[in-house]
């Protein structure tokens, strides 16, 4: 068999496994369906609340800010569903089964995606419903180059996500526990996507652009489909569209990150 | 005296293991300062586009915020969630044959973790007060401030038992302890100000025992609820943590009879 074979087959068997898992442990599954539809409801009541007080988001209305939220969450739901596993590397840094995936005759990167889990692709679902909600109410301007770089725009907007993620869990390699700043990248990575990054210091938003382009999965893009004067950093607007540029770019540089980390490991001793 | 004593020790060895993770207080008190700094951004932008009158002025946000997140340091603290590891590997049997209470293990396990968490407070208003400047009310607001953060915290800390008791039965409660925290975040102030809810909502959203957690002590601080409305306040949250009190006793009672250790 080819390489590429093997990869197709062992990612198909992996996705039939999550797919028996969901199935077999039903309760749970409705148990954290439940919870990833709560913690978007309650973001976007959160931010319903906020504009009935304060009107005026630099110009961005609530349908509008719900359309910038659901650019993430189609991104960030890719990311979960496809890469998710990624954020297990320090806990197999610690117990020692990162091991594993060195003595096998595979990609090491491809073994971690590929380990299963109870992933089912339930928040991608919720995120193209509330895409398409989002898309209705907000009016973006939709022609031949929505349908084309849209999907290109979540694709790259998951792959910069997947990143940072990457990122992090090869810090484990040197530190073993980063639990703590995996957290915290979490956290700045919602609390800072909610809102157009105009609102932001200018330090901010460069950060938001050039360090940790988290702009790139959804206020660029928003900016550009939704036709705002761009005015977080008065770059033109088609830098919207160079979001999946960005993913790769990011992709590129974690995946040598991690090349590192993986030369630099020794195995934390057992 | 003698009877306190282990109790003690218990705290003791929880506040030494929290101290050990020195890399994890640099994340928490960092990611809390980002987070000073993004609301103070937020209400500002907020309050610079829209003008008009609120219940809350710009500077009183800042501070709301700042406070709240300071709480939170201690707030988020699952003072019990050990209870669920020790069921999940069955390690509760072994407490159960040792010549002390289990659930004041629990309690004062948790209290040193509270203990080291509370001390990070210092050094992160301190911290804080770089990036923010926030209002310090009377020295008698203060008070009441602090007395109703403890009853706020015990609030939480019975709640958040009740929940983890809930493992007896299920053995599995991540999700559902997640939900509870999102919907404690959203209803309980922490993130927005109540006094920003639709006036619908504001109704009845105060006599949920999620207000009594945050909110009731941030709007004390900031002055919203007034001393004519202190006691009413206060009684409210002790009128939850005698609920949650009940509920505590009697889920620990029922729950602890069923647990089964498989194997082994």
């Amino acid at each position: 068999m080819s390489t590429l074979a093997v990869w197709a087959d062992v990612y198909k068997q992996y996705w039939r496994i999550n797919f028996l898992t969901a199935l077999e442990y039903r309760a749970n599954f409705l148990v954290w369906f439940a919870f990833t539809f709560i913690y978007h409801a309650t973001a976007l009541a959160a931010l319903y609340i906020v504009l009935r007080e304060f009107p005026v988001m630099n110009g961005w209305s609530f349908s509008e800010m719900a359309f910038l939220y659901s650019l993430w969450m189609l991104a960030h739901a890719l990311n979960n569903t496809l890469f998710l596993t990624v954020g297990d590397v320090p806990e197999h840094v610690r117990d020692g089964e990162i091991d594993r995936v060195f003595v096998r005759p595979l990609n090491p990167l491809f073994q971690i995606l590929t380990t299963p889990q109870q992933i089912f692709p339930d928040e991608l679902i919720l995120a193209i419903l509330l895409f398409i909600l989002a898309t209705i109410w907000a009016k973006p301007i939709i022609d031949v180059w929505f349908v084309i770089f849209m999907p290109l725009v979540v694709i790259g907007g998951a792959l910069i996500d997947f990143a940072i993620n990457l990122l992090i869990a090869t810090c484990a390699f040197w530190f073993v526990k980063v639990d703590g700043l995996r957290w915290v990248a979490f956290q700045l990575e919602q609390e800072f996507t909610r809102y157009p990054i105009s609102i932001y210091t200018k330090g901010v938003r460069l950060v938001l652009t050039f360090l940790l382009p988290y702009a790139f999965m959804n206020y660029y893009p928003a900016t550009f489909f939704l036709d705002k004067t761009e005015n977080a950093l008065h770059l033109a607007p088609q830098v919207g569209l160079l979001s999946p540029l960005v993913g790769v770019a990011c992709f590129c540089v974690a995946y040598a990150f991690w090349r590192v980390g993986l030369n630099h490991y020794e195995g934390v001793g057992h | 005296m003698t009877a306190v004593r282990p109790y003690f020790e218990f705290a003791k060895v929880a506040f030494s293991r929290e101290a050990t993770y020195r890399f994890e207080v640099f994340t928490s008190i960092g990611s809390l300062l980002v987070r000073v700094y993004l609301f103070r951004m937020v209400w500002t932008a907020l309050y610079f586009h829209n003008a008009g009158i609120r219940e809350l002025t710009l500077a009183e946000a800042i501070t709301y915020s700042t406070v709240a997140l300071l709480m939170s340091l201690v707030m988020d603290i699952d003072q019990t969630r050990l209870l669920v590891s020790k069921l999940d590997d069955g390690s509760i049997a072994m407490d159960f044959m040792k010549p002390i209470s289990v659930p004041l293990y629990f309690f004062s396990d948790g209290t040193g973790e509270v203990s080291f968490h509370a001390l990070l407070i210092v050094p992160s208003l301190i911290l804080a007060l770089f990036i923010v400047h926030i209002q310090v009310p009377d020295p008698i607001v203060l008070c009441v401030f602090f007395l109703s953060f403890f009853l706020g915290y015990l609030v939480g800390l019975l709640m958040n038992f009740c929940l983890n008791c809930i493992a007896f039965w299920t053995l599995e409660i991540q999700a559902m302890q997640l939900i509870v925290t999102w919907i404690t975040d959203l209803l309980g102030g922490e993130v927005i100000p109540l006094v920003f809810f639709p006036p619908l909502v504001q109704g009845f959203i105060y006599f949920l025992p999620f207000a009594a957690m945050y909110s009731t002590p941030v709007l004390i601080y900031v002055g919203v609820i007034g001393p004519d409305e202190y006691l009413r306040a206060l009684l409210l949250q002790a009128v939850w943590i005698v609920v949650f009190g009940i509920g505590a006793v009697l889920m620990w009672r029922f729950g602890s009879r069923r647990v089964v250790v498989q194997g082994g």
